[in-house]
């Protein structure tokens, strides 16, 4: 995974530009499914970005986990063509609440996955 | 007549759809009136009220405080009642003050009888009680009847007897078979205690003889009221609930309720877009389909409902952790900020020295990773938020802690240290506070071999005043 960013800084700094996923998406919101459970949602405004977006390796269940170190096997996804979207969903480090958690309703867990390139 | 009497005797679906109003997804924190109202010169059959939800953590349900404000509670509540009885229509309000346990339920049942005394409503109010003794949990986890929600979730094993018994409030979420329960002794108004948000919405239409797959479903977009919309919004939405299908309005003209808007909303906190778990059974909504009637309306059919052999509950219950103290302050020397971890340590190591007892501090580094872990790269080099949490049996305990820690990090002497002055900014003092007790999950699971009616209180009170009463 280190090296897959590595590259991707490079060719920021060099000629071609990755397109990230806060370009394309309109939607990238993450939320509690239950105390145990984080599910994160994007939605797209464009069929193409969709599709960008569901082929990406950027977005595999592999690539989410490592983003938020959970098992793969821990992460589902749906993908949702006919309202262009997807959905995750892995359960939380911590349960809601237990002290140490830093975010009780979830809401704030997206953030890693703005940055990703598709 | 009483109101529900009245619906149960004069609606029939086919000839008039039901006009279903949900007024809030959060009751206490200002029902929007304008829309409120535009809902009512629609002429809904009944009114609905979520009031609770497991999401604000595990505090609600363990201490039995409600979560929204009581002034604003009253004011919701006085908004929803008055108008209720103006239509003499049924009015539903589910998960009472939160967390839906006996005193959320109690305190809610005591705004309303001071809401209905102001204004002389007379009223019969069926009451649903949703608390669980620990024994009962006992005995199912002994019988094998509790079960994990998702077994591939690690800490979401079970949890031990004296666990169980740690909890000081057990609750499960009511489905629609127990909202009937007492729908059927006819009351103008029903407060359950913890119930799924769906039950609600769906128990009336399924008494009616609607289709619990289109009720339910119905159910599960409307609770969040006109959060499936674009733009989304708090305020009052209609659905018109026919045989076929029914029909989603916002009473906001501001707000559509689009195709996409609505299936987006399905997604919405929810793991699985496809399948909602109610007691009785599963909302499947593989076959769901959204059509749009003009641009601000959406038509929605399609979804159908599975019974389950054996109804399962919905299990939660919290355990108290301790009494907590924050303080709060900021750092700005870049020396420290890279030593915090290692001066907390030294700090945590010292003031245990001199304040010895079972009290714990958990640290909030804000710019180092308090919301999600954050890598090397992205930390904040040059100012850093401190909330450190103590968590100590009682108050004294935790405050005296909380002072003693915030002394001796303050005055902490590290290695290349300029600012002898001390090492944290503090916007106010005292920067340490009372922080409210503590509380932890002991439950979220599932409660299988369990008859609903064996679990819930459904009871009825009628409410009558002097007719010279003020």
């Amino acid at each position: 995974m280190a090296a897959s960013r590595l590259g991707d800084r490079m060719s920021v700094a060099g000629c071609v530009s990755p397109t990230l996923l806060k370009q394309v998406a309109s939607v990238v919101r993450s939320k509690n499914a239950g105390p145990l459970c984080l599910t994160i949602d994007l939605f797209f405004s464009r069929r193409c970005d969709y599709e960008l977006a569901v082929a990406s390796t950027g977005l595999s269940t592999q690539a989410v986990a490592a983003l938020y170190s959970v098992q793969p096997a821990q992460v589902r996804r749906f993908d949702l063509p006919d309202i262009l979207a997807i959905k995750l969903a892995m359960p939380r480090a911590l349960c809601a609440g237990e002290p140490g958690d830093g975010d009780v309703y979830g809401a704030q867990q997206h953030a890693p996955l703005l940055e990703v390139s598709l | 007549m009483s109101a529900v009497a009245k619906l149960l005797a004069s609606h029939q679906p086919g000839a008039e759809r039901l006009r279903v109003l949900s007024a809030s997804g959060q009751l206490g924190y200002g029902i929007a009136a304008e829309s409120f109202e535009r809902g009512l010169e629609r002429r809904p059959h009944f009114i609905g009220c979520d009031m609770g939800s497991i999401d604000p953590g595990p505090y609600y349900l363990g201490s039995g405080q409600m979560a929204a404000p009581q002034a604003m509670v009253r004011r919701d509540l006085e908004l929803v009642l008055c108008a209720a009885r103006a239509l003499d229509v049924p009015l539903v309000i589910g998960s009472a003050g939160t967390a839906g346990a006996l005193p959320h339920l109690q305190a809610t049942l005591m705004l309303l009888r001071v809401v209905a005394q102001a204004h002389c409503l007379s009223l019969r109010v069926a009451t649903v009680a949703s608390d669980l003794p620990p024994e009962r949990l006992v005995e199912a986890l002994h019988s094998g009847r509790l079960r994990a929600l998702d077994e591939a979730t690690p800490g979401a094993g079970l949890p031990d007897e004296t666990q169980l018994r740690s909890c000081s409030h057990i609750v499960a979420q009511c489905g629609s078979h127990t909202l009937m329960q007492a729908l059927r002794l006819l009351p103008d108004v029903v407060i359950a205690g913890r119930s799924c948000d769906t039950a609600i919405y769906a128990a009336l239409p399924m008494m009616l003889g609607y289709d619990p797959g289109l009720a339910l479903h119905m159910a599960k977009i409307i609770e969040c009221t006109s959060l499936c919309c674009v733009p989304g919004g708090r305020d009052a939405m209609l659905a018109e609930l026919g045989e076929q299908d029914f029909v989603l309005e916002s009473m906001n003209p501001g707000l559509r309720a689009t195709p996409s808007s609505v299936a987006a909303h399905a997604l919405y906190e929810q793991a699985d877009p496809w399948r909602v778990d109610e007691p009785e059974g599963t909302l499947e909504l593989h076959q769901a389909r959204y059509e749009a009637v003009d641009d601000r309306r959406t038509r929605v059919s399609g979804a159908r409902f599975c019974l389950r052999a054996s109804p399962t509950l919905k299990v939660e219950g919290a355990a108290r952790v301790g009494a907590r103290a924050v303080l709060l302050a900021g750092v700005a020397d870049p020396g420290l900020i890279a030593l915090l971890p290692q001066a907390l340590t030294e700090v945590d190591v010292r003031v245990h020295h001199l304040l010895p007892g079972p009290w714990q501090m958990v640290p909030h580094l804000y710019g180092h990773g308090a919301v999600r872990p954050l890598p090397e790269s992205q930390r904040s080099q040059h100012e850093l938020g401190l909330v450190l949490e103590f968590l100590a049996p009682d108050m004294e305990q935790a405050r005296t802690a909380a002072a003693v820690f915030k002394q001796n990090l303050l005055h902490f002497g590290y290695p290349g240290r300029l600012s002898t002055g001390g090492n944290l900014a503090f916007a106010f003092t005292p920067s340490e506070c009372d922080a409210h007790d503590s509380y932890r999950f002991v439950l979220y699971h599932l409660l299988e071999g369990v008859d609903p009616e064996q679990v819930f209180v459904v009871d009825v009170q009628d409410w009558a005043w002097p007719e010279n009463a003020t």
